[in-house]
C-alpha cells in the first residue's frame, strides 16, 4: 500500500488496512480527550465571567490595573504563528520530505511555544508584581487558573514535541510515530483555539 | 482549499492546494486577530466593542477549525471530528451558558441588600 | 492540626492512626475506629498469606495485573467493586446503628454509638465509596467485561488505558481505605461542600483525602469513557449497524458520552478546591471574592449526569435481561434507544435541582424543575417497555428476575419522590432531610445495585464457566430488597416528621420506633451481604455441577453466548459478520448456529504489560505525598508519570500473535464438546442439565 494514501494528513479518510484504521481510531479518541479538556476550558471560562464582578474583585487590582494588551498581542503572535508552523510538520510528514524537515518544523514549533511561555510568564510576574497574585481575590484566582491552565498545556506540548522529536530520532517515521504526530498537530492546534478564546474574553472584553 | 482529504491524492497538486489553504487560514487569522485588537483601541461605544471582539473570537474559531484541524462535513473521518465538536459546543453551551445564567442570578439577588451598592451586571462595571 | 510538617515524612507521626486515639480516650467510638483499622490490617496481612501459601503471587502478575484484556480488566474492576461494597454496607450497618442510640437529651445531646466527628467520616466515606468505588466500578467493569463481546470485537480500543484507568480508579479506592489506618478522612459527607471544606475549617488531611482519590480516579473514568466512545464508534464487528446493536451496548453509549462530558466538571470543582486549600486561592472562601455556591454549581453538573452514569447501565442489564429470561424480543427496541439518548442529553440541564434553596429567583428554579420533571418521562417510558417485554413471556424467575422485579416495584417509588423533590416549593420543605437520603437511596439500590448484581449473575458463567447457585442468588435477592424496604421507606416518614440528614443526634422520642425499624433493615442488609459472598463461594464448591462449557446457559440472543464459557482470551476466533438485530437469537433460528468458521488467522492480542501498574503506583505515591505534605515524594512521583509516558513512546511495542492452529483447536474441541452435550430446556435451566446448551428448538426471543 502507498504511504501517502494510508496517511493523507490530519484528517485520515480513504485507504484502508490496519494501521489506517488504528490511525483513525487513535485520532479520534484523542479528539474525544480534547472535547473533554474543552469542558474543563469551558467551566473554568463561566467561572472567570461569574467572578467578575465588585464582590469577586474584593477591592484587589482589576484588569486595568494589570492587563498589558501589548505583551498579549506579542503572545497571541507567537502562539498563532507557531499554530501555522505546524502545518508544516504537518505537510512535511504527509509528502515524505525527510526526517530533517519534520525536526525543522517541530523545532520551530516549539521555539514559538517557549517565546509564548516567556511573555505569559513575565506578564504574569509583572502581575503579581502590582499585587494580581492568585491569593488577592477570587477574580484573580480564577484568572490565574485559567490563563494558567492554558500555560501549563502549551509548556506540556513543547515537552511532547521534544519527546516526539526523540522517538523520531529513535524509532524513525514508522506508523506510530506518524500517527502520534497527528495527534500533537491537534493538540496544538486546539491550544490556538482555547487561545483565541483567551485574548477575547479573558482579556480584550473586559478592557473594552 | 479545505477539500477534505478524500485519500485519493495527487501528491504535487494537493502540496500546493494544502499550503494555500494554511495561507489563506493564517491571513484570515491575521486579520481577525488584528481586527479584535484594533477594536479594542477604536473609539467604539463599549458594546459595539465586546460585539466585535465576541463576532471576531468566533469567526477565528470557524477558520481555525476548517483551515488547520480540516474539519468539514464532506470526507468521512473529518464529518465524524466535526460533528463530535458540534456536540460538544453544544453540551458546552448548555454547561458554561448554565453557569452564567444560576451565577448572574445569585449574584444579583446576593447584592440587592446592597451591601456597597454597587451595579453588579452591567459589563462595563471594571 | 497545626503540627511541624517534617521535610522527610512531611506531616506523618505516630499520632495518626486510630490506636492512638483508642489508647487516648477508650469508648465506643474509638474501639469502632480500632475495630476498622484493624480489619483493614487483618484482611491485609490474610490477603498476602493467602497469595503466599497458595503461590499465587505470580499468576496474579502474569495474568492479571499486567492484562490488557478487556474482560481480565472488567473483572478486576468488579472484584475492586464488591470489596468496596462490603465496606460501604458495614459502615451503612453502623450508621443505622448509631442513630437508633443516638436519641440525644436537651441536657446532654450527644449519644450513641460513635463520636460525632466519627458519624460524620463514616457518611463521607460511605457516600464516596457507594458512588465512586462501589458503583463507577461495577458498571465501568461490568461495561468492560460485556461491551466487547456484545460488539464482536476483540478488545477496547485503547487496551493499555484501560489497564491504566483501572490503575487510576484503584488507586482512589486505596487512598480513601488507607484513610482508616493513617490519619482521618473529611467530614463534610460525600460532596464535601466549601466553605466547611476549605482550610480554615477542615485544616486536616480529611478532605484532601477525598480530593486526590476524586481527582485521580476521575481522570480514570474520564479516561474510560473515551475508551468506551472509541470502541462503540470504531470497533463494531462488520454489519453490527448502530441500530443491530444490542441496548446494553446503547446504555454503555450514554455512559461514555456522559463520562467525557461530565467527570471534566468533577476535575475543576474538585481542582479549584485543591487550589484552595493548598495555594490559598480564593474560588470557595468567605473572604476575598470567593464564592462558595460556584462549587455547588460545578460540583453538580458533574453530579447529576453522574446520577445516569450510574442508572443507565444497570437499565441496560435489565434490558438484557428482561428479553432473555422471558424468551422474548425486546418489546419496543427503537423506544429505549431514544429514551436512553435522551435522558443522556437532558441530564445535562437539570443539575440546579440539587441546590434549589441556593438563594436564586424562582424563575431559575421553574427552568431547573421542569427540566428535572421532562428527565422522567424517558424513564417511565423504559419501565413500560420492560414490562410488555416480559408481558405473556416465558418468564423464568431467575436470580436476576428477581432483581428485576424487585426494581420495579421499588425504583417507581423512588422515581414518584423524585418527582415530588423536583417541586422546588416542596423541595424547600423536605431538603436535608432523611426525606432526600430515602430518594436517593430509593433509585441507586433498586437501580445500580440490584441492575449490577443482576448482570453479575447474569455474565458469571460468561467469566468463569459455571452459574452461580440460583438457591442462594434468589435469597441474596430477596434480602437485599427486603433490607432495603426496611431501611429506607421509614427514613420517607422521618424526614416528614423533621428529621434531619447527616445529623450524629437527635431529641425527640418520636423518631425511634423508625430508627429501629431501619436498624432492622440494616441487619437485613448485612445479611444480604454475607449471603452475596455465601453465593459466590457455594456456587465455587459446586463449579462442577454448575458448569455450561456450552457458553449459553440462559439461551441469549446477543453475540457473547456464541462462544464457550469461560470466553477464551481471543473472544471470537473469527470476528462475527452481523446480519441482525440479536444476531446469535437469528443464528439459532437459522441451521446449525454452531457452525465452525471456514477458516482461522493468527490473531494479534495487546502484549501484557506493567504500564497501567507502573502509573497506579505513581500516581498513588503522587497523592499520598500530597496529602501528608512529603514535597520531595510528590514532586518525584508527579515527574515520573510523564517519564513513564515518554519512556514507552520509545519503546516499539509489538502484539502478542496467537497462531491459527491454537485458536482452530481450542475452537474445534468447543464445537465438539457442544454437538455432544444435551440441549436443555428452558423448564430445566436452573438444574444440573443445564450445561449451557440450549434447546435451540425453544428458542422464540
Amino acid at each position: 500500500m502507498n504511504e501517502a494514501n494510508l496517511y493523507p494528513g490530519l484528517n485520515l479518510g480513504g485507504g484502508h488496512g490496519d494501521a489506517h484504521d488504528q490511525a483513525e481510531n487513535t485520532v479520534f479518541g484523542f479528539w474525544v480527550f480534547l472535547m473533554s479538556d474543552l469542558i474543563i476550558f469551558g467551566i473554568l471560562f463561566a467561572s472567570y465571567a461569574s467572578y467578575r464582578d465588585p464582590i469577586g474583585l474584593a477591592g484587589g487590582p482589576g484588569p486595568r490595573d494589570l492587563f498589558d494588551i501589548e505583551s498579549v498581542a506579542i503572545q497571541t503572535a507567537f502562539l498563532l504563528v507557531g499554530g501555522v508552523a505546524y502545518g508544516g510538520v504537518s505537510l512535511a510528514v504527509k509528502y515524505e520530505t525527510g526526517r530533517a524537515k519534520v525536526i525543522a518544523w517541530l523545532l520551530l514549533c516549539a521555539a514559538l511555544g517557549a517565546g509564548f511561555l516567556f511573555f505569559e510568564v513575565k506578564d504574569f510576574i509583572t502581575q503579581a508584581g502590582k499585587g494580581g497574585v492568585p491569593q488577592a481575590s477570587g477574580w484573580l484566582s480564577s484568572y490565574w487558573a485559567l490563563v494558567g491552565l492554558h500555560g501549563i498545556h502549551v509548556l506540556s506540548g513543547i515537552v511532547w514535541i521534544l519527546a516526539m522529536i526523540a522517538q523520531i530520532i529513535k524509532r524513525g517515521m514508522d506508523d506510530t510515530v506518524k500517527v502520534r504526530l497527528s495527534m500533537l498537530g491537534v493538540f496544538w492546534h486546539f491550544l490556538d483555539l482555547v487561545w483565541v478564546g483567551i485574548f477575547s474574553f479573558v482579556f480584550l472584553v473586559p478592557l473594552a | 482549499m479545505s477539500r477534505p482529504n478524500t485519500g485519493e491524492i495527487d501528491p504535487k497538486d494537493t502540496a500546493r492546494a494544502e499550503i494555500r489553504s494554511y495561507a489563506i487560514g493564517f491571513v484570515a487569522s491575521l486579520l481577525l486577530t488584528g481586527g479584535a485588537f484594533a477594536v479594542h483601541l477604536s473609539g467604539l461605544s463599549v458594546s459595539w466593542k465586546i460585539a466585535l471582539i465576541c463576532a471576531a473570537a468566533l469567526v477565528q474559531i470557524v477558520v481555525h477549525l476548517r483551515k488547520f484541524l480540516h474539519l468539514s462535513f464532506s470526507g468521512e473521518q473529518s464529518r465524524e471530528d466535526l460533528l463530535l465538536v458540534l456536540f460538544s459546543v453544544c453540551l458546552l453551551a448548555i454547561m458554561a451558558g448554565g453557569t452564567w445564567y444560576v451565577m448572574a442570578d445569585l449574584g444579583e439577588r446576593m447584592h440587592q441588600s446592597g451591601m456597597d451598592g454597587a451595579p453588579m451586571h452591567s459589563m462595563s462595571a471594571d | 492540626m497545626s503540627r511541624e510538617t517534617s521535610p522527610i515524612v512531611g506531616r506523618l507521626d505516630w499520632t495518626v492512626t486510630p490506636y492512638t486515639d483508642l489508647l487516648r480516650e477508650v469508648n465506643s467510638s474509638t474501639i469502632v475506629g480500632a475495630g476498622a483499622a484493624s480489619v483493614l490490617v487483618l484482611g491485609a496481612i490474610a490477603g498476602v498469606v493467602l497469595l503466599t501459601w497458595k503461590r499465587w503471587w505470580a499468576p496474579l502478575y502474569r495474568d492479571w495485573l499486567t492484562s490488557a484484556d478487556a474482560k481480565k480488566i472488567g473483572i478486576m474492576y468488579i472484584a475492586l467493586g464488591l470489596v468496596m461494597l462490603a465496606r460501604g454496607i458495614i459502615e451503612g450497618f453502623v450508621m443505622r446503628a448509631h442513630q437508633a442510640s443516638a436519641l440525644g437529651t436537651l441536657a446532654q445531646p450527644e449519644s450513641g454509638l460513635v463520636a460525632p466527628d466519627h458519624f460524620a467520616q463514616l457518611f463521607s466515606t460511605h457516600g464516596t465509596i457507594m458512588i465512586f468505588f462501589v458503583a463507577m466500578p461495577l458498571l465501568i467493569g461490568l461495561i468492560n467485561f460485556v461491551l466487547p463481546q456484545q460488539l464482536g470485537a476483540r478488545d477496547m480500543a485503547f487496551p493499555v488505558l484501560n489497564q491504566i484507568s483501572l490503575g487510576l480508579t484503584a488507586v482512589g479506592a486505596a487512598l480513601v481505605m488507607i484513610s482508616l489506618l493513617i490519619g482521618k478522612f473529611g467530614t463534610g459527607g460525600w460532596t464535601m461542600y466549601p466553605p466547611y471544606t476549605g482550610i480554615d475549617f477542615s485544616p486536616g488531611e480529611g478532605v484532601d483525602y477525598w480530593l486526590w482519590a476524586i481527582l485521580i480516579s476521575g481522570v480514570g473514568s474520564t479516561l474510560t469513557g473515551m475508551n468506551f466512545a472509541v470502541t462503540i464508534f470504531k470497533e463494531r464487528a462488520p454489519g453490527m449497524h448502530f441500530m443491530r446493536m444490542p441496548l446494553f451496548c446503547w446504555t454503555s453509549l450514554c455512559v461514555a458520552i456522559m463520562l467525557i462530558y461530565a467527570m471534566p466538571a468533577l476535575t475543576v470543582s474538585s481542582g479549584m478546591l485543591v487550589l484552595d486549600r493548598y495555594l490559598d486561592f480564593h474560588f470557595f472562601t468567605n473572604d476575598a471574592g470567593g464564592n462558595m455556591m460556584n462549587y455547588a454549581n460545578i460540583f453538580w453538573m458533574f453530579g447529576h449526569p453522574e446520577v445516569y452514569i450510574l442508572i443507565l447501565p444497570a437499565f441496560g442489564v435489565f434490558s438484557e435481561i428482561s428479553s432473555t429470561f422471558s424468551g422474548k424480543r425486546l418489546y419496543g427496541y427503537t423506544s429505549l434507544v431514544i429514551a436512553s439518548m435522551s435522558i443522556a442529553v437532558i441530564s445535562f440541564t437539570v443539575w440546579l435541582h440539587h441546590f434549589f434553596t441556593m438563594g436564586q429567583s424562582a424563575g431559575v428554579n421553574i427552568a431547573f424543575g421542569i427540566a428535572t420533571m421532562i428527565i422522567g418521562v424517558p424513564t417511565g417510558v423504559k419501565i413500560y417497555d420492560w414490562m410488555a417485554t416480559m408481558w405473556r413471556g416465558r418468564v423464568r424467575i431467575t436470580t436476576p428476575i428477581v432483581y428485576l422485579t424487585g426494581f420495579f416495584l421499588l425504583f417507581v417509588i423512588g422515581g414518584l419522590s423524585g418527582i415530588i423533590l423536583a417541586n422546588p416549593s416542596i423541595d424547600y420543605q423536605v431538603h436535608n432531610s432523611t426525606f432526600l437520603v430515602a430518594h436517593f437511596h430509593n433509585v441507586i439500590i433498586p437501580g445500580v445495585l440490584y441492575g449490577m448484581l443482576a448482570g453479575i449473575h447474569y455474565w458469571f458463567p460468561k467469566a468463569f464457566g459455571y452459574r452461580l447457585d440460583e438457591t442462594w442468588g434468589r435469597r441474596t435477592a430477596f434480602l437485599f430488597v427486603g433490607g432495603f424496604v426496611f431501611t429506607f421507606l421509614p427514613l420517607y416518614v422521618l424526614g416528614l416528621m423533621g428529621m434531619p440528614r447527616r445529623s450524629p443526634t437527635f431529641q425527640n422520642p418520636d423518631f425511634l420506633p423508625f430508627m429501629y425499624i431501619a436498624a432492622f433493615g440494616a441487619v437485613l442488609m448485612l445479611c444480604a451481604l454475607a449471603a452475596l459472598i455465601w453465593t459466590f463461594w457455594t456456587s465455587y464448591r459446586n463449579r462442577l455441577s454448575l458448569a455450561v462449557p456450552g457458553g449459553d446457559p440462559w439461551n441469549g440472543a446477543t453475540l457473547e453466548w456464541s462462544t464457550p464459557a469461560p470466553v477464551p482470551e481471543w473472544t471470537f476466533p473469527r470476528i462475527p459478520h452481523v446480519v441482525a438485530r440479536d444476531d446469535w437469537g437469528e443464528a439459532k433460528r437459522g441451521e446449525d448456529p454452531w457452525k465452525a468458521p471456514e477458516r482461522y488467522d493468527d490473531i494479534e492480542m495487546p502484549a501484557n504489560t506493567a504500564h497501567g501498574l507502573l502509573i497506579a503506583g505513581a500516581a498513588f505515591a503522587f497523592a499520598f505525598a500530597m496529602v501528608w505534605h512529603v514535597w520531595w515524594l510528590a514532586i518525584l512521583s508527579f515527574l515520573a508519570l510523564p517519564g513513564l509516558l515518554i519512556l514507552r513512546g520509545m519503546m516499539v511495542i509489538e502484539p502478542r500473535v496467537i497462531s491459527a492452529a491454537e485458536v482452530e483447536e481450542a475452537d474445534r474441541r468447543f464445537r465438539h464438546q457442544v454437538a455432544n452435550l444435551t440441549p436443555v430446556t428452558r423448564a430445566d435451566e436452573e438444574t444440573e442439565l443445564n450445561r449451557g446448551v440450549p434447546d435451540v428448538s425453544e428458542f422464540a426471543g
